[in-house]
């Protein structure tokens, strides 16, 4: 068997051993590679910047499940972080039936690192089926559509609930989304028809999708991926809001370094490729 | 290295070393723990339907404080199972019509409103766009981008003329959306990988922090 010849046929279970390797070695040992913040991140960044104790509150919607969990969970995390160190209030939803048990986390570990308490600084209304009827109705009455907060508690009596009623009365809504339903369904809904103020979190797969909308301004700022967590994390951080530990930040050493790998594999294949068919 | 004393988590690296053993070959770890995975989350699902909405939303208001009109909601949902009884399948076309109906005069506007008419604008060429350098050779760039694809798939005239360089150079911004489409995809497939990586050698095995 020729040299070209084995570069065609490398054995799966090779590749796979090899990636999970590069994947592993820069997590136990870190490289410290620089995140380069991108302009739609930033905007993002920027725009919960602007907000602080008076404004109104933040809606941060997790419409995703533990299986993207190392994209958007850190996500959810840094902007908890930035909107609780600004001392803006938050509101968090799900689209998703797995969402509330990744909200409860993120819940157990950020706000008592701030001082923040339930129902004064933040609410959870947990999750909603019925995805079309109940972002249109939280833009004629947020109190109807979710009576109740995720732990019964009823909206009247939480504080910070009290002067909220639709899409009007909130700052800007996050959705941290891994498909549908998601961001596609808020820009639908919330943006399109109330004209609310809308941020995106996607998974790296659903990232292109996003961009036009970006563009035209109907998406006030994206975070791609692990990428896009990891710019967050740093900005988070450059700006003294929280010295927590950076979980995407950490990943994107192996994130890389899985990418050079992928790329090689890509080029030997087709070197190999190219030269069989020169030889037939 | 620091081992986690929390059974499930030993119990969650077992799974994810039984998923992983699929990468050598399907086997009975693999196939026990996927499973393991539909089933439970088929009843979680059920479970959330149950609590989150069949009840508070039919039961408590039909049943508990008798609002006799959600009897409309519970023959519509009852319907969708007459399709397994021949002699009155019909009344499965009651609800999705119903749900069409609704549907169509929710999302049309709506989407008609969101990719059409705010993405054509953004397309256009205003001079705003033009304020920085470098904004207005991307709003030209995207011009020239959807103007090429669509003459793509415009298929009612024969490809000559200055439709053929146009359509091919469509050909160029389609494959170089597929090409960023792609390397995303990577993207997003080596961070499940790495999520992985972190709760096997982090929360597991103690290695990193």
């Amino acid at each position: 068997m020729s040299i070209f010849e084995l570069l065609t046929k490398i054995p799966r279970q090779i590749i796979f051993l090899v990636i999970g390797i590069a994947i592993a070695i820069p997590l136990i040992v870190p490289i410290g590679m620089p995140v380069n913040i991108m302009p739609k991140s930033r905007s993002l960044f920027q725009a919960i910047d602007t907000l602080g104790p008076h404004s109104k509150p933040v809606l941060v919607s997790c419409d995703f499940d533990p299986q993207s969990m190392p994209e958007l969970y850190p996500m959810l995390v840094s902007i908890l972080r930035h909107c609780f160190a600004r001392d803006v209030k938050v509101m968090l939803m799900a689209l998703w039936p797995q969402g509330p048990g990744l909200v409860e986390l993120a819940l157990d570990e950020v706000p008592r690192n701030y001082g923040k308490e339930y129902g004064r600084d933040y609410a959870f209304l947990g999750y909603k089926f019925g995805v079309a009827a109940v972002l249109l109705g939280m833009g004629e009455n947020i109190k109807g559509v979710f009576p109740f907060d995720y732990y019964g508690t009823s909206l009247d009596s939480i504080p910070i609930m009290r002067r909220i009623n639709t899409y009007g009365d909130i700052s800007m809504v996050i959705s941290l989304s891994t498909g549908d339903p998601g961001w596609r369904q808020w820009l639908l809904y919330a943006q399109s028809r109330y004209n609310a103020s809308l941020g995106v979190g996607v998974t790296a797969v659903s990232a292109a999708d996003v961009y036009p909308y970006v563009e035209t301004g109907q998406v006030i700022g994206l975070l791609a991926g692990m990428k896009g967590a990891s710019e967050y994390e740093t900005m988070v951080q450059n700006e003294g809001y929280s010295d927590g530990i950076l979980r995407a930040v950490q990943g994107m050493d192996a994130q890389s370094l899985g990418h050079l790998l992928i790329m090689i594999f890509i080029v030997l294949g087709n070197v190999g490729y190219f030269a069989m068919r020169r030889k037939k | 290295m620091n081992p986690s004393p929390d059974p499930w988590v030993w119990f969650a690296a077992f799974l994810t070393l039984c998923i992983f053993s699929f990468l050598y070959k399907d086997n009975l770890f693999y196939q026990f723990a996927e499973h393991l995975f539909v089933g439970i989350s088929a009843g979680y699902l059920i479970a959330i339907t149950w609590h989150n909405q069949i009840y508070p939303n039919l039961v408590v208001p039909l049943f508990f404080e008798g609002r006799i009109l959600y009897v409309v909601p519970l023959a519509f949902g009852l319907f969708y199972f007459a399709r397994f009884i021949p002699r009155v399948s019909f009344l499965v076309r009651i609800p999705i019509a119903f749900l069409l109906g609704w549907g169509s005069g929710v999302f049309i506007p709506a989407i008609f409103q969101r990719d059409i008419l705010r993405q054509t604008q953004g397309t256009l060429l205003v001079r705003e766009a033009f304020e920085k350098w470098d904004s207005g050779l991307w709003a030209v760039i995207i011009l020239i981008g959807v103007i090429c694809t669509l003459i793509y798939f415009f298929f009612s005239r024969e490809r000559k003329g200055l439709i053929k360089p146009m359509a091919n150079l469509g050909i160029i911004f389609l494959m170089l959306g597929f090409g960023a489409s792609f390397g995303y995809t990577v993207m997003s497939r080596i961070s499940l990988l790495i999520g992985r990586m972190q709760f096997l050698l982090g929360d597991w095995l103690g290695i990193i922090q």
